[in-house]
């Protein structure tokens, strides 16, 4: 009996193996619970592959989502279509990171709990965008494609971020069988996942990166002929603008003298800057991550290189990247990081509030007084004051050629300096021909909403 | 009257949603309180060493015989070591009956064993006989009846009858406030089965503890715990079947008369050899028949459809397999004996091997380790560790390449939650959502995803009652495994002992695959949680396997193995 009896330890050791077990599975529990409950699909928290529980409201409390039963969205039809990108579609075509990345947050996770909720409130997410701001812009696009985005340089808070095309969502046209085009890329949020061609935008870029690396370049005048010739290609303007220094090159988006201004950077610097100003990294906020820019010079002529720094070449920017970038112009050389959501609450209780990131100092503040002053002179001496009443913008227009046949990009980026209205923007209007001529009275109508929202608040 | 009427059926959601926020602070605490009750009393009892008998040498040297099996010998693993060179190491076995009589066998030594001067196979033994072991002369002296049934008070009692009782009041009110939970939350118009599924159990629970009142057995404790995994079963059955709810009720009817048939079975050890042939011949039979005409599920022929009722009689056949391979101390000894099982053994696997069914396999062969292990003497080592190894390679080379495409996903479910990884990922992204406490009866979402009554069903019960509930559901089995290794100290014959453990190891096994299995921390193979998932065979094992884990208690009242007094006295001494 004895040998029988010191024999049953045997057992302890299937015990050990069962309680262990259930020590490193309560272990990982701990530690990654918050990540099951919010991972695509959790029965919980999603309904198919977008977010599934609470209401997704805007800045003013605008009921723009309800997720308790079904997905329900605003009733009002302009407004789904303005929002539809940040919210989702019902079939999972598009994807709301940014939404759904709240999801244990919404569904008031927590560890002990779980997603239980006693006040049977549900969750509710605050964005910082606007449904009225939303809804101007996509008007003012009037069905161009392209994208308005508007944000606070000094908080972070993104008022508008408008996509086009977009579509209904409770009135799913043919999207499929359409032929004229007029929906092609309708999935992409074109503010995240689409890159331009930035053309004389780039330009305060370039302007920057002088500033900061050119000790004389406030006294050097740039002569302009109409053209620079590079062997047997060349660097033109429309109209040759004459004699100019580096304010007047800028107003007048004059070529010629950029391509002057290019060879007093040089190559290196030129590399430097774009990369210590963040112009083409991808930006991410919110669950959310933009795609990439592109500046790359390595083994070009002269004259492409002129060209690069023009905002052509083979440059490429990401719209919400370059409004951070403008952002910190405004900002004195450092503005706050884009986010879009504001708080989420599960049950009246707070369960993320966002938080005001810097993007740190990119250049230094004399550059960055120098461009806002100049970005100034643009707008009094070129767009016109009048376009934006009550308001002091600064900016910088682009007309991005896309080669060939193709009707040039309208570019428009910009900022402003009223300390009660401290945004910065971004207009894209695919297509769109002159810059100033198509953006400008787009921004001025989403400008006007915007100050109207912050008047109200 | 009518505005009365109307306020109260808008009531009934709000007053549903309170109670549930009640009822999931509730049901763990009660749970905790009620098992805090049952394990404590199992494993803390004084294990008192019982004498049954003194062993008086020539030298005048008085040994304690402690057990009622003892093995004699040279070796120092015996229970009376006699160091001496003519002894064997394992030379005899001295067995004590029910009836207060001895025996001595031989177990094959090289000198033989004397008694009177004659040379012995098996042979009674009074205080007179002088028996010689070796050339060792002794004397076995019993206690007399007096001492005996001194001893018999002394031993712990089992809990008393208003302990038991208490503990089947909390299980009610528990089982109550489950039910009341689900009444009132309740979308589904079959609230009947419902009612059926929690009220059959609560009667079965309390018929079978007036029945053990008449027969005088106070201990419930096991007993308790397994009506409680039963509860917590149904629970998880009625969110994802209800319509299934009657048909495990009759199956936990059916194990619980299975239960005590066995119980009665193995309360005389006699008996219980002559139920062990049949048992094993059924163990067999079990798996024969399966093969023979039995359906393939997933690749493992496994199931057995008669009249729509799907079977599993693997399921019974573990239950078989603890009944061959229990055995009595002189029995072990014994090499025919051995080489029985070991032939037993052989065959078992084959036929696993033809049904290719992993999990099946695997508890197999775990069960076959504890009892080869617990069995081996000197001499059967070294056969049972090859026949452990034939079975380990015929489980390897058979059964283990449909068994690698599990592996694959192990710890990688969150790779491809949509194909295979689904049933796991979706089981922790709801164990996570329910949180400590759960979201309460029909709370839960997981009920869509297959296998949430089974092999799931721990993430099912964690997801509606919360983990703290379900941890504790798996604290249960790990009480009912520690138990045997408790109890063998006192344990009288090596039967009980090797029943219990390989018993209990079946139960722990099975909890490890099933639940290990739903939260990734070990391959996922679909075997079942004993007495909690859907499944009717299942139920009626675990009942079965219980049996065995019951009967290994020894405390005064308590259980099937130990007679009563007042019964003895009517039994004549005359074996």
């Amino acid at each position: 009996m004895n040998r029988v009896t010191k024999r049953t330890w045997l057992m302890s050791v299937f015990i050990l193996v069962l309680v262990l077990g259930m020590l490193i599975f309560l272990v990982q529990y701990l530690f990654q619970a918050d990540q099951w409950v919010a991972f695509s699909g959790s029965p919980h928290v999603y309904n198919s592959s977008n977010l599934g529980c609470g209401t997704v409201v805007d800045r003013s409390g605008t009921m723009l989502l309800n997720l308790t039963e079904s997905r329900t969205y605003s009733d009002d039809a302009l407004t789904r279509q303005s929002t539809l990108h940040w919210l989702g579609d019902r079939l999972g075509y598009i994807s709301a990171s940014a939404v759904s990345h709240y999801a244990g947050q919404m569904a008031g996770f927590d560890l002990f709990n779980g997603i239980y909720d006693a006040s049977g409130e549900g969750g509710q997410e605050v964005l910082t965008i606007s449904a009225k701001v939303q809804n101007t812009a996509l008007e003012a696009l009037a069905g161009r494609k392209g994208t308005v985005a508007v944000y606070n340089y000094k908080t972070g808070e993104i008022l508008c971020a408008v996509t086009s095309p977009t579509y209904d969502p409770d009135n799913v046209p043919d999207i499929e069988g359409d032929t004229t085009g007029a929906y092609d890329g309708v999935y992409l949020n074109r503010f995240l996942q689409s890159a331009y061609v930035p053309g004389s935008i780039f330009k305060l870029v370039t302007t920057a990166a002088a500033l900061e690396s050119v000790p004389d370049i406030l006294d050097q005048t740039f002569q302009c002929y109409g053209k620079v010739e590079y062997g047997t290609e060349a660097v033109t303007c429309e109209t040759a603008h004459g004699r100019q220094n580096l304010k007047q090159a800028l107003a007048n988006s004059c070529n010629c003298a950029f391509a002057q201004i290019a060879e007093l950077v040089g190559k290196q610097n030129m590399v430097k800057y774009v990369s210590q100003f963040q112009v083409v990294v991808p930006l991410s906020f919110d669950g959310v991550t933009t795609v990439k820019g592109n500046y790359d010079i390595s083994d070009t002529a002269p004259v492409s290189f002129a060209w690069s720094c023009i905002g052509q070449h083979s440059d490429l920017v990401n719209p919400a990247r370059y409004m951070t970038f403008v952002g910190a112009i405004a900002g004195g050389g450092s503005g706050a990081e884009p986010y879009i959501m504001a708080q989420v609450t599960n049950g009246g209780e707070v369960t993320y509030q966002a938080k005001t990131q810097s993007t740190g100092q990119l250049m230094s503040p004399e550059t960055a007084a120098t461009l806002h002053e100049y970005m100034r002179n643009n707008v009094k001496s070129v767009y016109g004051d009048g376009n934006f009443p009550g308001l002091s913008v600064c900016a910088k227009s682009g007309t991005s050629q896309l080669g060939g046949e193709a009707v040039s990009n309208a570019m428009f980026a910009g900022f402003v300096e009223n300390e009660e209205y401290p945004l910065a923007f971004i207009v894209v209007v695919e297509n769109g021909g002159y810059g100033s001529h198509t953006c400008v009275p787009v921004i001025s109508k989403v400008l006007a909403a915007c100050k109207e929202v912050l008047d109200a608040a | 009257m009518e505005a009365i009427l109307s306020t109260l059926s808008v009531d009934r959601s709000v007053l549903a949603a309170e109670y549930i926020g009640f009822l999931r602070w509730a049901a763990p605490v009660l749970t905790a309180m009620l098992l805090l009750r049952c394990i404590v009393p199992l494993l803390t009892f004084r294990r008192e060493p019982e004498i049954w008998a003194w062993l008086n040498l020539a030298t005048g040297e008085q040994v304690p015989i402690t057990h009622w099996e003892n093995v004699i010998g040279r070796s120092k693993s015996c229970d009376v070591t006699i160091d001496f060179p003519t002894v064997s190491r394992n030379h005899a076995v001295l067995t004590r009956y029910d009836d207060g009589s001895w025996t001595i066998t031989d177990v094959g030594s090289k000198e033989g064993t004397l008694v009177n001067g004659r040379k012995i196979q098996i042979c009674a033994l009074t205080s007179k006989e002088r028996i010689s072991i070796g050339g060792v002369e002794m004397q076995l002296q019993p206690i007399t009846q007096r001492q005996e049934e001194r001893q018999a008070q002394l031993r712990t009692k089992a809990a008393s009858g208003w302990d038991t009782v208490t503990n089947l009041m909390l299980l009610t009110i528990l089982q109550c406030a489950m039910l009341v939970g689900f009444l009132m939350k309740s979308q589904q118009t079959d609230l009947m089965s419902i009612v059926q599924g929690f009220g059959g159990i609560i009667l079965c629970q309390w018929l079978l503890y007036i029945f053990y009142c008449i027969i005088h057995r106070k201990s419930f404790e096991v007993e308790t715990m397994a009506f409680f995994l039963c509860t917590v079963g149904m629970a998880a059955l009625f969110t994802v079947k209800p319509e299934e709810t009657v048909k495990q009720l009759l199956a936990m009817i059916l194990g619980v008369v299975i239960f005590l048939i066995i119980g009665w079975s193995l309360r005389d050890l006699e008996r219980t050899k002559v139920v062990r042939y049949l048992a094993v011949m059924a163990g067999v039979g079990f798996l024969v028949v399966t093969l023979l005409f039995g359906t393939e599920y997933y690749g493992a022929k496994n199931w057995l459809i008669i009249g729509g009722m799907s079977l599993q009689p693997s399921e019974l056949s573990k239950v078989c397999f603890v009944f061959a391979g229990a055995s009595t101390m002189d029995r072990i000894m014994n090499k025919r004996n051995l080489i029985l099982f070991i032939v037993y053994s052989v065959l078992i696997c084959g036929l696993l091997a033809l049904m290719n069914d992993f999990g099946t396999a695997l508890i197999f062969f775990c069960a076959f380790l504890v009892i080869a292990y617990l069995r081996s003497g000197s001499v059967g080592t070294v056969a049972l560790a090859i026949t452990a190894l034939v079975f380990a390679g015929v489980l390897a080379l058979k059964i283990a390449p449909h068994a690698l495409q599990r592996f694959a996903t192990w710890r990688h479910i969150w790779e491809d939650p949509l194909v295979s990884g689904y049933q796991q990922t979706r089981a922790l992204m709801c164990i996570a959502s329910g949180g400590l406490l759960g979201l309460g009866p029909e709370g839960g979402l997981l009920q869509y995803v297959f296998a949430a009554d089974s092999d799931i069903v721990f993430a099912t019960i964690s997801e509606e009652w919360g983990l703290l509930l379900a941890v504790m559901t798996v604290l249960c089995i790990v009480a009912l495994g520690v138990f045997p290794i408790r109890t063998a100290r006192v344990a009288r014959s090596s039967f009980y002992s090797i029943g219990a453990c390989t018993a209990a190891s079946v139960l722990v096994i099975q909890t490890i695959l099933n639940c290990l299995g739903t939260l990734d921390i070990l391959p996922f193979t679909g075997v079942t949680f004993p007495f909690v998932s859907n499944g009717g065979t299942s139920m009626i094992g675990a009942w079965g396997l219980l049996a065995f884990v019951k009967a290994a208690d020894t405390r005064q009242n308590a259980s099937f193995a130990v007679r009563l007094k007042k019964e003895k006295k009517e039994r004549s001494v005359s074996r």
